[in-house]
């Protein structure tokens, strides 16, 4: 909104060109506005509900698109074709994460927080039975051409699971937090394509000793990092007391 | 365009006479072709200027001129790449419906429109009848110039399409589609035309209106700047220096192709294109909900030389 325009507007009106920002971060003001327009997520909603049967194709967007009153040729609409089938899914679920689980009491650790909200991102894929078509959308985010989007995609809930547990840090470990939450993520995600087990009790276990690794590797690495900074201090200290001016 | 060059000059060796094709029109409208009146409103011609309502019948006078070697021309100008483009362009439409246990078939109803020589309907019902196994698919081949439509029906008199009554010709302008009824069409489809019409947004809004909800809008158009500064500098010396030179020694006719460059570079970019496409009503894929400015809706071809830009009708 160029300042030309606002000084342009008589100032009885101006409110008006207000317009709802699009904001970068979580906003307590401010809804975020819808990810997709109607007629797109017309189509794609009504496409979902055949992935299950048809996989994420071709074929399953122009189903989608007959059965929401478009036509054939409307699925021009995508130029990414399946992809964006793939992307609908991904940004639908990381949206509706929050209406699906709350944590009314203050007594759960952040940790814990978290790891139930993977698990229930996990269910949710269960939940609307994408699960055994899974690794074709694996491979279709694995393409060149989508691998921005598909990493943005990921990023985006890794940064939603931190949020909606309460993590408040504001040093480097922000971006530590959500790089190492995005690997575990991912990878439980491939776990879970091959579970057969009840409920995904095996994937449970799977994230959990993810989990464990990073508690124990992070613990690992950070106490090494102190001795050797112990050391380093009891050298210089040491060259010191030896007379060497540093 | 050097119109005011000597018109009594004829070429011994090719027996035409240098813009004879322009010539031809000069006779006919003497007083008026030259001075445009003050209250009228003009628009561009390549690098003229000129009265509205004379572009069409200047844009006729060019293809009518370029109609019988208009695949060879397009072949040398572009390096046969335009047959890439042209491909692609229908390859990523999609044309035809897969036919399915369920369903009878019913086929889609195409409207190319400025595409005479029927370059791109060819296309259309090879891709729809051999990829897609439709059989049901029609395109209506539309030109406002009659040259360019008999050069197509050539093309379609011994194809197959023609015999199943799958193709049919109609002389219209784009700008005034009164022959065909509104919400009737499935795909709109306008290559390599679109800069030539005098009132682009006029024709846009045609479109919109024979299109059916959900259907498609597409055109395949030449684009006036490349995104590389560095190509785009040799792009122009091509364009400029080769092109018209080619015209002359293959067509006799430097003039046409010299409208041609010049009409390419008046075009309007790729996101001032999308924007009028978006002023019509049409939906741009790609375009996020809260996007004020137009990012997205059009797919550069090779750097950038031409573009192609969709829209879909909002149902």
């Amino acid at each position: 909104m160029a300042l030309r325009n606002v000084l342009r507007t008589p100032a009885s009106i101006r409110p008006l060109l207000l317009q709802p920002p699009r904001v970068l971060y979580h906003s307590y003001e401010h809804d975020i506005p819808p990810p997709y327009r109607d007629a797109e997520s017309a189509i794609l909603s009504s496409a979902i509900a055949h992935v299950p049967a048809l996989g994420f194709t071709q074929e399953t967007l122009t189903l989608g698109a007959k059965d929401a009153g478009y036509l054939d040729i409307s699925t021009n609409l995508f130029p990414k074709g399946a992809f964006e089938l793939v992307k609908y899914h991904l940004v639908t679920q990381r949206l509706a994460l929050k209406d699906r689980i709350q944590f009314p009491g203050e007594q759960t650790g952040v940790g814990r927080k978290v790891r139930s909200l993977v698990l229930e991102r996990l269910r949710a894929n269960a939940d609307a039975d994408v699960v055994r078509r899974w690794q074709e959308a694996l491979a279709l985010m694995s393409l060149a051409e989508n691998i921005p989007a598909s990493l943005r995609e990921l990023s985006a809930l890794s940064d939603e699971i931190w949020f909606l547990a309460g993590d408040v840090s504001v040093d480097t470990s922000w971006y530590t937090k959500r790089a190492s939450l995005s690997g575990i993520y991912a990878a439980t995600e491939v776990y879970q394509t091959t579970d057969q087990s009840t409920d995904f009790r095996d994937t449970e276990l799977f994230l959990d000793r993810r989990l464990e690794d990073l508690r124990v590797v992070g613990g690992a690495v950070g106490n090494t990092l102190q001795w050797v900074g112990f050391q380093g201090g009891a050298l210089v200290n040491l060259m010191r007391s030896k007379g060497v001016r540093i | 365009m050097r119109l005011s060059a000597t018109p009594g000059w004829v070429c011994n060796d090719c027996r035409r006479s240098f813009a004879s094709s322009v010539r031809a029109q000069q006779q006919q409208q003497p007083a008026s072709s030259q001075h445009v009146r003050q209250d009228e409103k003009t628009t561009h011609f390549g690098f003229d200027t000129v009265a509205e309502n004379l572009k069409a019948s200047r844009v006729a006078a060019v293809f009518s001129s370029v109609a019988s070697n208009y695949d060879t021309m397009n072949d040398l100008m572009s390096l046969g790449i335009h047959r890439l483009w042209k491909d692609h362009f229908v390859r990523s439409l999609n044309p035809g419906i897969r036919p399915t246990a369920s369903a009878q078939p019913q086929g889609q109803k195409i409207l190319d429109i400025a595409g005479g020589t029927g370059d791109i309907a060819f296309r259309m019902l090879d891709h729809a009848t051999n990829i897609n196994r439709d059989t049901q698919t029609s395109v209506i081949v539309s030109d406002i110039n009659p040259e360019m439509l008999g050069e197509g029906r050539k093309r379609f008199s011994t194809s197959p399409y023609q015999a199943a009554g799958r193709v049919s010709f109609m002389e219209a302008n784009a700008e005034q589609l009164d022959q065909v009824e509104s919400s009737s069409i499935d795909l709109y489809t306008v290559a390599f035309g679109i800069r030539n019409f005098t009132h682009k947004q006029k024709a846009l809004e045609e479109a919109f209106r024979v299109l059916k909800p959900g259907g498609v809008f597409a055109c395949l158009e030449f684009a006036p700047n490349l995104n590389n500064l560095l190509m785009n500098a040799v792009y122009k010396r091509w364009s400029f220096g080769a092109i018209p030179l080619i015209g002359q020694i293959v067509a006799a006719d430097r003039d046409s192709y010299q409208y041609l460059v010049e009409s390419i570079e008046k075009f309007p970019s790729q996101q001032e294109f999308a924007g009028m496409i978006r002023q019509a009503g049409f939906l741009l894929p790609g375009q996020g909900p809260e996007d004020e400015g137009v990012k997205a809706g059009w797919e550069d071809l090779t750097m950038g030389i031409a573009a192609i830009h969709k829209g879909v009708k909002p149902a």
